[in-house]
């Protein structure tokens, strides 16, 4: 029944209003260090206590929106939530140093909104509709 | 005390004239009788048909050949079976369902245990920096755009799912007007990027670019540079990790 110690134990660290989010949202009452927020408000945890999370469950993230999507966080901390990189991205001088002055914000998956990509050509079209021109009569 | 060691003795002795008679009545004997050691000593086998096959009735025919038994170095016969369950050992197993209830404990067992499932959209499971995702058009750190429509990526695509038409800028340098990579056809084997020679077509992480209609998934140069404009930092980082076996 260590699940059971776990779970009562998240409940009596985080508190109650916050178990009562986890509960909306993840599901399930779980503690651990706050690693950080990305722009759009989203907190990333981590707990690598073995006794307390499984491995593939010891890093989560708190979607700020309502309705939560998986494309709602962004890239760099999407390498951090999948392991791909150890540090956070704002402690990562790899990542730091990646960044770009060009580099555009990020915006979640928009498929089914009005901000949905639609798709065009981007050359010219390379057949001409024919033009009915008639050369009047003299 | 005694009451159970007289209840035990039959089933020892039952085991014992069970093992001494086991090569009075071989089991095995039709797996392991043949035909060609049995032929020489018995008579013209006329059933036998002249491709080499023996029917049934040949078999019949040689069912009492002897069973060949196995000796060690010392001579004594080697028992197989020796030391196995018994035929009651069996049967207890059988008629007490042990075998089910033992996969019920282990069902029971996991029912105690803290699950192991993740709960996707908040906890994403491992992920592999050469991991072959949505794809992305990739800029140099100037923001130039690295692509020389050398149309390599075309070539290799074995599902032929990347379109490229190409112009001459006005300073010189070739760049592709059209780069369209139809996603319903592709197969993420990650040949492009393989064959890309300036890193500029690379598959991203992102795997959570589901649409809701088909059209979506035809995209367009300018959709994969934004793809790329909006990722640069990890695509970077996960090219840098990767640097030492490229």
């Amino acid at each position: 029944m260590v699940s059971v110690h776990r779970y009562i134990r998240s409940i009596y660290r985080v508190g109650f209003r916050a178990w009562w989010r986890q509960l909306n949202y993840i599901g399930d009452a779980k503690s651990g260090r706050l690693v950080g927020a990305d722009q759009f408000g989203n907190r990333y945890y981590e707990n690598y206590n073995a006794e307390e999370e499984v491995p593939g469950r010891q890093r989560w993230v708190d979607l700020a929106q309502h309705h939560y999507h998986a494309s709602q966080v962004p890239p760099e901390w999407h390498s951090w939530i999948s392991h791909i990189r150890k540090d956070p991205p704002n402690e990562d001088a790899v990542m730091v140093a990646s960044r770009r002055p060009w580099q555009q914000p990020w915006t979640e998956n928009l498929t089914g909104t009005q901000g949905a990509y639609k798709p065009y050509n981007t050359v010219a079209p390379k057949i001409d509709a024919w033009e009915p021109k008639s050369a009047p009569r003299a | 005390m005694s009451l159970p060691r007289g209840f035990l003795v039959p089933v020892g002795v039952f085991r014992s004239v069970a093992s001494t008679h086991a090569r009075a009545f071989p089991l095995s004997r039709r797996l392991q009788s043949s035909h060609s050691h049995a032929r020489p000593h018995s008579t013209p086998n006329y059933l036998e048909s002249a491709d080499g096959l023996i029917s049934d009735l040949s078999v019949r025919k040689h069912r009492h050949a002897p069973t060949p038994h196995k000796f060690d170095a010392q001579g004594n016969e080697v028992d197989a079976y020796k030391g196995g369950p018994s035929a009651i050992d069996k049967a207890v197993h059988l008629f007490f369902f042990t075998e089910i209830i033992r996969g019920m404990w282990i069902v029971l067992e996991q029912f105690f245990r803290p699950p192991y499932t993740i709960m996707y959209p908040f906890e994403k499971g491992p992920l592999s920096p050469r991991f072959r995702g949505e794809h992305a058009l990739r800029r140099y750190p100037s923001g130039e755009e690295r692509c020389i429509a050398c149309k390599l990526c075309e070539a290799i695509c074995p599902a032929q799912a990347i379109t490229i038409e190409s112009e001459t800028r006005i300073d010189g340098s070739r760049k592709t007007t059209k780069y369209d990579i139809d996603m319903t056809k592709c197969i993420y084997c990650g040949f492009c990027q393989e064959a890309c020679p300036v890193d500029a077509i690379v598959e991203t992480q992102n795997q959570e670019f589901s649409t809701e209609t088909r059209e979506e998934l035809l995209y367009n140069k300018e959709k994969l540079l934004a793809n790329g404009d909006r990722a640069e930092a990890e695509i970077a980082a996960n090219l840098y990790s990767d640097h030492v076996y490229r």
